[in-house]
């Protein structure tokens, strides 16, 4: 058949329909599709693609500040670097999380155990905090990858930091990450959010924290944000001026370093603390990641016990310290007038018991103020008995013992004032007449924190008010309650312990110092019960367990300005020797060092 | 004979040239908002629609190469090409070069070589000069004989693998056989059994082509995975409404949530910033490109080019089914694209020579001989 001779054939007719039959079914199907999903699902689509493209966040803000003050700065906020992912722009979770954990060394079970305990509380387009703290390297290395690994996002938040580390730690307590139970409960919370969990960051929490912002943000598919449009800003948490000297709360910390023990300053007047040292410490700083299970263990463990709040939690036999309180039950029960005297020939027999004064010589006649200056425990005994443990333990509950100060600060202990009610309880025992002796020099069963030492001896040279402790600058004085003892009998007291400094024989002439009033009582409390062996011993021979705690109450005047200083050293072995130095350094630096500064 | 005669120009029909020209800039236009995207300072645009021009000059020379010679000439070597086809598909599995994990082309050189989209051409030529033997139904001994030639070039492809061009080779054909008609017994007879053999087809699919069904029926069992192509489809689309977002307006591609927007799902993109109006616009010049064809195929010389018409119809028309379908979530997703408004190099050229062909045919509807 040759090219051209092709017959003349129609074409097929109902092969020319049904192509024609097609182009107007394509047209009425494809037809009626765009009008369904343009104009009749128009609407539902656009909002898609608003949400597709269109995302809300948090910002989060900045905490308040923290200062002396003075003014000085304590804690302040630092740009941190968290790893969060977006499960909404995620592809592949599994590899995801492998890939994070090869760049941050985090392992993969910890990953996904943080992932699925967050991804209830966090929405999927918001990004969940995998790895609260990156190093700069680690925030490298993830934004020059970012492109790989959509839904991985370097989040930058503020991170607390405290200027001053450890010497602070038992005031500011420290943040680190909220927790499940405080998420449940505080709907504020987000996963991943640095929350108050110890000291002045936990009681001022709400104060602290500020109201995060929130930010809508044009993102592309990878979760990349485009524009920005903030739609509340944040507010930053409360600034709050604290009443701490930090030139002096260094000090303390200098002077107690390597030992273990306590100092607070207060302002007799008004509660102020200024100084609240104890030692010795931990970093605050590192609470804020979170400790590892070892380091935590390490620390808690720790024998030294640097978690302790020394001037709020550890509780103490006040040794004479105690004696002000129970020379003024004397007082207020009129079982002892001021000229009265008692003879101390070094010890006194309670049946078959013999108690010991303190000097083995004894005292000879001793009076109310000769037996603080001096320190005289015969004296005590004998007050002691004729007292009993109802009077006792009355005053000294009303002396501000046996409960917590109050003090802003949590988990703060109450001490111990024994009652004959608590003893049954305790043991099952009536109370014996020889732990009234114990009792009288503050000993036995007698427990106290130094800040109950230091508002005590407070309410001795301000009229009388109990006063709560208070860190915060500025806060009014608050009256908890008063001393029984009239102004007459507080100021016999107060003589005694002025005496106690200035007098030839006083036990706390250390502190003397030209042109300030200092009154002083020194303490020695017995850890364990002296045995005839540890007696024989050396101060330098005994056990660093067994050796005595040693205290230091005192205040000191000058004009309007009166301070009351408390020293504690654990195992320090006598009040004078032992923590009387620190507390002459203290009365120095207020009134020396500070002065010529200015 | 000059190529330019007179006569020729006159009787070709300019109206599908236009309507081919046409779309082609429309795809060029689309494709330069599809390509770009947001960044934090104003917008990237990627150079796809330079590309696509650059292809569619090629493409124009081609077709122009293809309305050169007289398209009878193409019955005459139909078998030889039908015969080159079969042996350059089976050089594939020996020295194909393998991409993205299908040995699907051949390396020339300067560049790689589809054998199966010369296929494609090779069953239009094939089948039209099987059935314009005659313009009876088709009964059951022709019908055998027509799959069966056309089934060794689709078996070669699907087994490459590449279901798709396969696919898309058989639908060609089969395009063509309905156009010739059948034998009304035959066709009551592939009625009832046609249906029953889809299940089986699930037997010899390959996972993922399983899954991309799976998800189709329910996009939502996924939505990241198989389903997200066709919710970011349906989303962009939608959110065009009436009038679109304009211009270098839409956001579900701009802001990349929508994927394979400037190849399989630029009409996508077109949908969101056109709107229904665009839409509709460009859905009516394609029925009118479509309608085209079946001008020529009616007012063809002799059958040989109405049935090459038509083979380029249907070539057209399912291609334009399927994409459109896929897109619009009607169909699950196939990687096939749209013609003229995808991006893509071959597919441009293929096409356009195609458009060449079936004008080759509307040129030469008076002349019968030539010097």
């Amino acid at each position: 058949m040759s090219l051209y001779e092709s017959k003349t054939q129609q074409p097929p007719k109902n092969g020319l329909l049904l192509l024609q039959g097609l182009i107007l079914l394509l047209f009425c199907i494809f037809a009626l599709r765009f009008w369904y999903l343009q104009i009749h699902k128009g609407e539902y689509f656009s909002e898609q693609a608003r949400n597709n493209q269109l995302r809300q966040d948090s910002l989060y803000a900045p905490r308040g500040l923290i200062r002396d003050r003075n003014g000085e700065l304590l804690a302040v906020n630092e740009p941190a670097y968290a790893l969060g992912i977006v499960r909404e722009d995620c592809k592949d979770l599994d590899a995801t999380l492998k890939t994070v954990s090869q760049w941050t060394g985090v392992d993969l079970a910890k990953l996904k155990k943080v992932f699925k305990k967050s991804r209830r509380r966090v929405k999927p387009f918001e990004p969940l905090i995998l790895v609260p703290n990156l190093t700069f390297e680690q925030v490298a290395v993830i934004e020059a990858n970012s492109l790989h690994w959509p839904g991985l996002e370097v989040v930058v938040r503020p991170r607390r930091k405290y200027l001053q580390g450890p010497l602070l730690s038992h005031v500011l307590g420290y943040v680190s990450e909220v927790d499940e139970a405080e998420l449940e409960n505080d709907s504020e919370l987000a996963v991943g959010d640095y929350v108050g969990k110890q000291g002045l960051e936990y009681v001022l929490e709400k104060r602290f924290r500020g109201v995060k912002g929130r930010r809508q943000s044009e993102v592309d598919a990878t979760g990349r944000r485009l524009k920005q449009r903030i739609l509340n800003p944040p507010a930053a948490g409360e600034d709050i001026d604290l009443s701490i000297d930090l030139g002096l709360q260094e000090l303390g910390g200098k002077l107690l370093e390597g030992k273990a023990g306590a100092v607070v300053v207060m302002n007799p007047d008004n509660g102020q603390i200024l100084a609240f040292v104890s030692a010795p410490s931990y970093d605050n700083n590192a609470f804020t990641d979170g400790l590892s299970q070892k380091e935590w263990v390490a620390l808690r463990d720790d024998p030294r016990t640097p978690l302790q709040n020394r001037v709020i939690q550890s509780v103490y036999p006040p040794g004479s310290v105690f004696k002000m309180t129970i020379a003024g039950a004397g007082l207020y029960y009129g079982m002892v007038k001021p000229e009265d005297t008692v003879y101390c020939p070094g010890h006194m027999q309670l049946g078959k018991y013999v108690f010991r004064c303190w000097k083995k010589g004894g005292h000879g006649e001793t009076g109310l103020e000769k037996s603080l200056v001096e320190s005289c425990d015969v004296y005590y005994y004998k007050l002691g008995k004729k007292l009993g443990v109802d009077r006792m333990s009355e005053y000294a509950l009303a002396a501000g013992y046996g409960k917590p100060t109050g003090i802003a600060l949590p988990h703060e202990k109450s001490g111990l004032i024994p009652t004959r009610k608590w003893k049954k309880r305790r043991y099952g025992e009536i109370w014996h007449p020889g732990e009234n002796l114990n009792f009288s020099i503050g000993q036995g069963y007698t427990l106290v924190t130094p800040l109950q030492v230091a508002r005590s001896i407070s309410s001795l040279i301000n009229g009388g008010r109990l006063l709560r402790p208070q860190l915060l600058a500025g806060e009014p004085a608050e009256e908890q309650g008063v001393l029984p003892i009239n102004e007459k009998q507080r100021e016999i007291i107060r003589n005694a312990m002025i005496e106690t400094v200035d007098g030839p024989r006083g036990t706390a002439r250390r502190l003397r110092m030209k042109g300030v009033v200092v009154g002083g009582k020194t303490g020695t409390a017995q850890v364990v019960k002296l045995t005839d062996e540890l007696k024989k011993m050396k101060d330098e021979d005994i056990p660093y367990k067994y050796r005595d705690h040693a205290w230091m109450a005192s205040f000191a005047e000058k004009g309007t300005e009166r301070y009351v200083v408390v020293c504690m050293v654990e195992h320090g072995l006598h009040g004078s020797s032992g923590a009387g130095p620190v507390v002459k350094a203290i009365y120095d630096y207020i009134f020396k060092e500070k002065k010529e500064k200015k | 004979m000059s190529p330019i005669d007179r006569r020729l120009l006159i009787h070709m029909n300019w109206f599908l040239l236009g309507l081919a020209a046409m779309l082609f800039f429309v795809g060029v236009l689309n494709l330069y908002s599809a390509s770009g995207f947001r960044l934090e300072q104003g917008m990237s645009v990627s150079s796809f629609y330079q590309k696509q021009l650059i292809w569619g000059l090629m493409g124009f020379a081609g077709m122009i190469t293809f309305m050169l010679f007289d398209y009878r000439h193409l019955r005459t070597i139909a078998w030889p090409l039908f015969w080159v086809t079969v042996i350059l598909l089976a050089c594939v599995p020996v020295i194909g070069k393998t991409i993205y994990g299908a040995r699907r082309w051949l390396d020339l050189g300067f560049f790689n070589f589809q054998p199966s989209e010369m296929a494609k051409i090779t069953i239009l030529v094939i089948g039209a000069k099987i059935l314009s033997r005659s313009s009876d139904p088709l009964n059951i001994k022709n019908l055998a004989y027509v799959v069966g030639v056309g089934l060794i070039p689709a078996g070669m492809v699907i087994s490459q693998p590449d279901l798709g061009s396969g696919l898309n080779i058989l639908l060609i054909l089969g395009g063509m056989i309905l156009y010739r008609g059948l034998t009304p017994k035959l066709f009551k007879t592939l009625a009832v059994v046609g249906p029953c053999l889809i299940p089986l087809g699930w037997l010899f699919m390959h996972d993922y082509q399983k899954r991309r069904v799976i998800s189709f029926m329910n996009p939502a069992s996924d939505p990241l995975g198989a389903g997200y192509h066709i919710i970011q489809s349906e989303i962009a689309i939608g959110s065009g409404r009436v009038w679109g977002k304009g211009f270098l307006g839409g956001t579900q591609s701009q802001l990349r949530f929508l994927p394979e927007k400037h190849t399989d799902f630029a009409i996508a993109v077109f949908g969101e910033e056109w709107g229904f109006a665009g839409a509709m616009a460009l859905l009516s010049l394609f029925c009118v490109f479509l309608y085209q064809m079946v001008v020529t195929a009616r007012e063809a010389k002799d059958l040989f080019g109405s049935y090459l018409a038509a083979g380029v119809f249907f070539y057209f028309f399912w291609q334009i089914l399927i994409n459109m379908g896929m897109v619009l979530g009607l169909m699950p997703v196939v990687g096939i694209p749209l013609p003229f408004i995808s991006y893509g190099g071959s597919g441009t050229v293929v096409n356009l020579c195609l458009v060449g062909l079936v004008l080759n045919v509307s040129m030469r509807r008076y002349v019968f001989k030539q010097g």
